[in-house]
């Protein structure tokens, strides 16, 4: 019988969280010998291994199965899972990465408050300028279900890898689909959200794949790490 | 069973249509501007040492219109047939599959071409062994005529013409749009547009050919429009055009009764359907093997008028889609700019893989 494999952020804001989360209720994670930035372990519990990963990687492989917990922000999992629900439990929620994914329009297009205010501009805007109107994010999936969802047809998205508050201004699209958490960032880039902009509230979770396979000694340690958490609520 | 594929190729050679194979590997930019991002989850994505992106061909009607737009004038009469795989992303079927249809580009006998039409995928799907197959119709170009006769503003008419085809979005939208009717004051198109031109102004927008501040201000003009509604009398007489159903005879009587009692005149569409109906007969079509639903269409804004789709049996998965598309030519020829000149065509596609008919 093999181990449990916990899948844990492998850098920045999220692992230093993860770390804290865990070490909080009792759980110390030590990066173990020789493989060390990969591979980690639970001081004083044998049966369980820390895998680390990108947040992204995370929800793939529990969605493959490849990993029966993980820690991953919600905007992950419903990005990167198409049938979240049947292959994701959300265990609990872990009080940090708290943030929106939403809709960001120019703050100049004061004509412009709601989706339905979308959709009029996206099916006017080819007869005017010989394109489709674009969209910039990394939430491709996220974007295409709630813009399908309000009915919007009439646009395209322009896939950002990374300072994605910045395509409106530089013309690489007309609005976005980004996070935010204060919103700062979008106003500092003459952006607003939309009265019913908000795809999405994430916040990082631990969660489990309802799709990898289970045995008595790592349904074991499920239980003795939810008694962790548990006990310190 | 490759005889059914022979004897297809034959039956739609010996109507006049002359087989092509356009490219598989094709510009996906094509298909995401004509057919919009929804169907891009659905395409096979590569791309090239360039860096453009490619696609699996989803289907052959863009591809044929494409080879026809390079090789003579858009306007031209064609007839192309076509046999052959398509790909796209599905959820409980393979992503390759045959398609077989034909596109017939030119032709400004418009009914007598939907009639050809229809009468040639039903010769096409009784070839392969369906006999009786369930046939629903649509007619947009009947809809944007009462659009039309009931003087719904722009905005609205807009609205209301690209949610057709969605039949439970378009009722909501016409459920808001009834009745509110009370003036709103005028907005200030002026002081709109030099808020917008300021704000584009301030966050460097101004320059880089997005929606500029005059596009902003004629839509701040055009919501105070929208939040007046249509009114009830023609809220109403949309939601009774949209209930009509039945076989294409009883339906145009319906249509007539209805546009006679509420005053419309929606004559040049009713002849048009009917003279549609006549074709039908005159290909020995029964009348009565047809299911006609005016809220029936297709959420694809280059089709135009008569839409079809024919399925096994009721509730089973479509085995073909076919209808009229005067406006795809023109956006493709236009690169969508501005008005496109209608260019007729029609066509249909037949879904092998789901006839059961092997190769």
């Amino acid at each position: 019988m093999s181990a449990l494999v916990i899948a844990v952020p492998s850098k920045g804001r999220l692992q230093e969280n993860s770390q804290a989360v865990f070490a909080r209720v009792g759980l110390g994670i030590v990066q173990s010998g020789s493989d060390r930035r990969y591979r980690g372990r639970i001081a004083g519990m044998a049966g369980v291994e820390i895998a680390y990963m990108s947040a992204p990687e995370i929800a793939r492989e529990i969605a493959a199965g490849a990993v029966h917990l993980g820690i991953t922000g919600r905007d992950q999992i419903e990005e990167t899972i198409p049938d979240a629900a049947a292959k994701v439990d959300y265990v609990r929620a872990l009080g940090f990465g708290q943030c929106d994914v939403v809709v960001a329009v120019p703050e100049a297009w004061i004509d412009v408050a709601t989706m339905e205010d979308l959709d009029d501009v996206a099916a006017g805007f080819r007869p005017h300028h010989g394109r489709r109107l674009t969209v910039a994010t990394k939430y491709i999936n996220l974007t295409r279900r709630f813009f399908a969802g309000h009915g919007i047809a009439d646009y395209r998205i322009v896939e950002s890898l990374g300072a994605t508050e910045g395509a409106p201004a530089t013309g690489a699209a007309d609005l976005i689909v980004d996070i935010t958490t204060t919103g700062s960032t979008l106003r500092a880039n003459g952006l607003k959200v939309l009265d019913d902009g908000v795809i999405l509230k994430s916040e990082a979770h631990l969660v489990a794949s309802r799709v990898a396979k289970w045995d008595a000694r790592q349904s074991k340690a499920l239980d003795v790490v939810s008694r962790h958490f548990k006990a310190a609520d | 069973m490759s005889e059914s594929y022979e004897s297809l190729r034959a039956l739609l050679s010996d109507a006049g249509y002359d087989f092509v194979e356009p490219p598989i590997v094709q510009d996906a930019g094509v298909f995401v501007e004509l057919a919009g991002e929804d169907l891009r989850r659905r395409l096979f994505l590569t791309s090239a040492a360039d860096g453009r992106e490619l696609a699996l061909r989803p289907d052959y009607t863009i591809p044929v219109c494409l080879g026809h737009l390079a090789t003579g004038p858009a306007k031209r009469r064609a007839n192309y047939a076509y046999l052959g795989p398509v790909f796209r992303q599905r959820r409980d079927e393979p992503g390759e599959f045959l398609q077989a249809g034909v596109e017939s580009l030119g032709r400004t006998d418009r009914q007598a071409a939907d009639a050809d039409i229809l009468k040639l995928a039903l010769d096409a799907t009784r070839l392969l062994g369906v006999k009786k197959p369930s046939v629903r119709i649509g007619d947009s170009g009947l809809f944007a005529a009462m659009l039309d006769a009931l003087e719904i503003g722009s905005a609205w008419r807009t609205r209301l013409a690209r949610t057709f085809g969605d039949a439970p979005r378009l009722r909501a939208l016409i459920d808001r749009a009834n009745g509110k009717a009370e003036p709103a004051p005028l907005p200030d198109r002026k002081a709109a547009r030099a808020k917008a031109e300021q704000l584009l102004a301030a966050s460097g927008l101004g320059v880089i050919g997005g929606r500029t501040a005059d596009e902003i201000a004629d839509r701040v003009v055009e919501k105070a429009a929208i939040a007046a509604g249509i009114g009830e009398r023609p809220a109403r007489i949309l939601e009774k055009y949209l209930a009509i159903k039945g076989d294409p005879k009883a339906a145009l009587s319906a249509v007539k009764a209805l546009a006679r009692q509420s005053r419309l005149d929606i004559g040049a569409a009713v002849e048009q359907f009917a003279a549609r109906n006549e074709a039908f007969t005159g290909h020995g079509i029964d009348l009565k093997q047809l299911s006609f639903a005016a809220d029936f269409g297709r959420r694809l804004d280059y089709y135009t008028g008569f839409v079809f789709e024919m399925h096994k049996a009721i509730g089973a998965k479509q085995i073909v889609g076919g209808g009229r598309y005067d406006r795809l030519l023109g956006m493709m020829a236009e690169r969508g700019k501005g008005r496109s000149p209608a260019i007729p065509a029609v066509g249909f596609a037949i879904w092998l893989d789901r006839i059961g008919a092997r190769r």
